[in-house]
């Protein structure tokens, strides 16, 4: 058991290397810079609550599991305004682009954001661990709870649906998630 | 764009990178003071081991011996339990005033560091502290502290948060919270008569982006019914801000029974505000009855 002072002491320092980490992977899950912040927090919050209970193990993938529970009960308890968010999404994809190239920038960013809040939480959870986190396999396969194989396959998957999304040539990109 | 590492990068140029430093910073706070209370409990776990093993010793000699007043005692810790607070009300645009009082002609003017809106929460607090049901009234001043930190009119409602979060610690016995307003919408949408008298009307603002969203609907239109009930055309009902992207939560997130009320308009006097004060301390002094 960690003595009084330590449990603060150790909180704030796994906070402080961690909380970019976190908090990239829940904007990029939520695509709302409060929402991440607010998740970012309870996620913290429940590392402290069970860090007397932690023992050894890898620290990062525990932060991240924690992390990708949180981001998935917000997901349920918003799923309502999925049903918005999917219609808008179409909306905006089938607009033709408009000729000035910020505008075009712009958009894509706006397109891409919206092209992985349709996925579904598990395969954003993946893509995101892997592609913007930057854990390995093995890593992803821990805080997910799951096989390596299935984090192979959920990847290609999403990554296929995302370009899909996108309008982009599918062949390009796949084949270089390993 | 061709690779995985393409798409990431854009991903990433796609977000806000970076959370902002005042959330930081307060989110390192919040942690300390949790860590602080956590390990509190954690000795307060280990001497409630011992001292309850005598505690139900002398319950039981007590039980034995006198029954009168055992009995006094289970009714004193009722009473406390009714001293702390339950309701608290705060204002995240505290100076919204009336064109009454600021002598201007539309919402634009009618700001007042001290004649304002907060008037009309303190009475609220005032009327069900009468009723006996406790309330916290936020005295502290938003809009100078927006000024001070050098924040949009935009970021009122972060900053009240900061009150509300803070209080809320404090005080965990707060189940209703009250955030008090008045509309900027004319006379004849803001006023009804009733028996002769002019009342400010009131509307219930609820957040569909609160991920307590129902909770809060359902509060709100309980109260609504029962003023419709016993005051027709006092309510101008319950309105819900839709989901549209970034909207936002009016800090309804953090209680199951907070809401946003609009307590009549700029064209409004202090007296329609008092009037409608009086009876909404009324109804929800009644809903808080029902459930006892």
């Amino acid at each position: 058991m960690l003595d009084n002072g330590n449990l603060e002491n150790r909180i704030i320092e796994i906070y402080r290397s961690h909380y970019l980490d976190v908090y990239r992977f829940l904007i990029c899950f939520t695509g709302s810079q409060n929402d991440a912040e607010d998740l970012t927090q309870e996620v913290f919050i429940r590392v402290l609550k069970n860090l007397p209970n932690y023992n050894e193990g890898n620290l990062k993938t525990w932060i991240f599991s924690i992390a990708k529970h949180v981001a998935i009960d917000h997901y349920r308890k918003k799923r309502f305004t999925q049903v918005f968010k999917d219609g808008f999404f179409k909306q905006i994809a089938s607009t033709e682009k408009g000729p000035n190239e910020l505008f075009e920038q712009n958009e894509l960013k706006r397109t891409v954001q919206l092209a992985i809040s349709t996925l579904k939480p598990d395969f954003r959870a993946v893509v995101i661990l892997r592609g913007i986190s930057e854990l390995s396999i093995k890593e992803t396969a821990d805080v997910l709870d799951c096989s390596e194989s299935k984090v192979k396959v959920d990847y290609h998957r999403a990554m296929k649906i995302l370009k899909k999304k996108l309008h982009i040539d599918a062949e390009g990109g796949i084949g270089s998630a390993n | 764009m061709q690779t995985d590492k393409d798409f990431f990068k854009l991903m990433k140029e796609s977000y806000s990178t970076e959370p902002r430093k005042a959330f930081v910073s307060d989110t390192e706070y919040i942690l300390r003071k949790n860590a602080k209370r956590l390990n509190r409990k954690r000795t307060f776990k280990i001497v409630s081991i011992t001292a309850s093993s005598v505690l139900v010793f002398v319950i039981s000699i007590l039980w034995l011996f006198s029954f009168p007043e055992t009995e006094q005692k289970s009714s004193l810790i009722g009473e406390n339990s009714r001293d702390e607070p339950f309701i608290y009300i705060y204002h995240t645009h505290n100076q919204e005033s009336f064109n009454s009082v600021t002598k201007t002609v539309d919402a634009n003017g009618a700001f007042h560091p001290s004649t304002n809106i907060t008037l009309v929460g303190e009475k609220l607090s005032q009327a069900l502290n009468n009723k006996s049901i406790i309330t916290l009234h936020e005295k502290r001043d938003v809009m100078k502290e927006l000024g001070e930190k050098g924040l949009s009119y935009e970021e009122s409602y972060a900053v009240s948060r900061e009150f509300l979060q803070s209080t809320l610690e404090e005080n965990p016995s707060i189940k209703m919270i009250f955030d008090i307003h008045r509309d900027s919408q004319p006379r004849d949408v803001t006023t009804a008569t009733i028996n002769g008298d002019d009342y400010a009307k009131i509307s219930f603002i609820v957040s569909k982006t609160s991920e307590r969203y129902i909770e809060n609907l359902k509060f709100a239109l309980a109260i609504h019914t029962l003023m419709e009930e016993e005051y027709p055309g006092l309510s101008r009902g319950v309105i819900e801000k839709s989901a549209a992207e970034n909207q936002n939560t009016y800090n309804q997130d953090l209680r199951n029974e907070s809401l946003l009320m609009e307590i009549g308009g700029v064209d409004n006097t202090l007296e329609e505000e008092y009037r409608a004060i009086d009876i909404l301390a009324d109804v929800i002094g009644k809903i808080i009855k029902k459930r006892e």
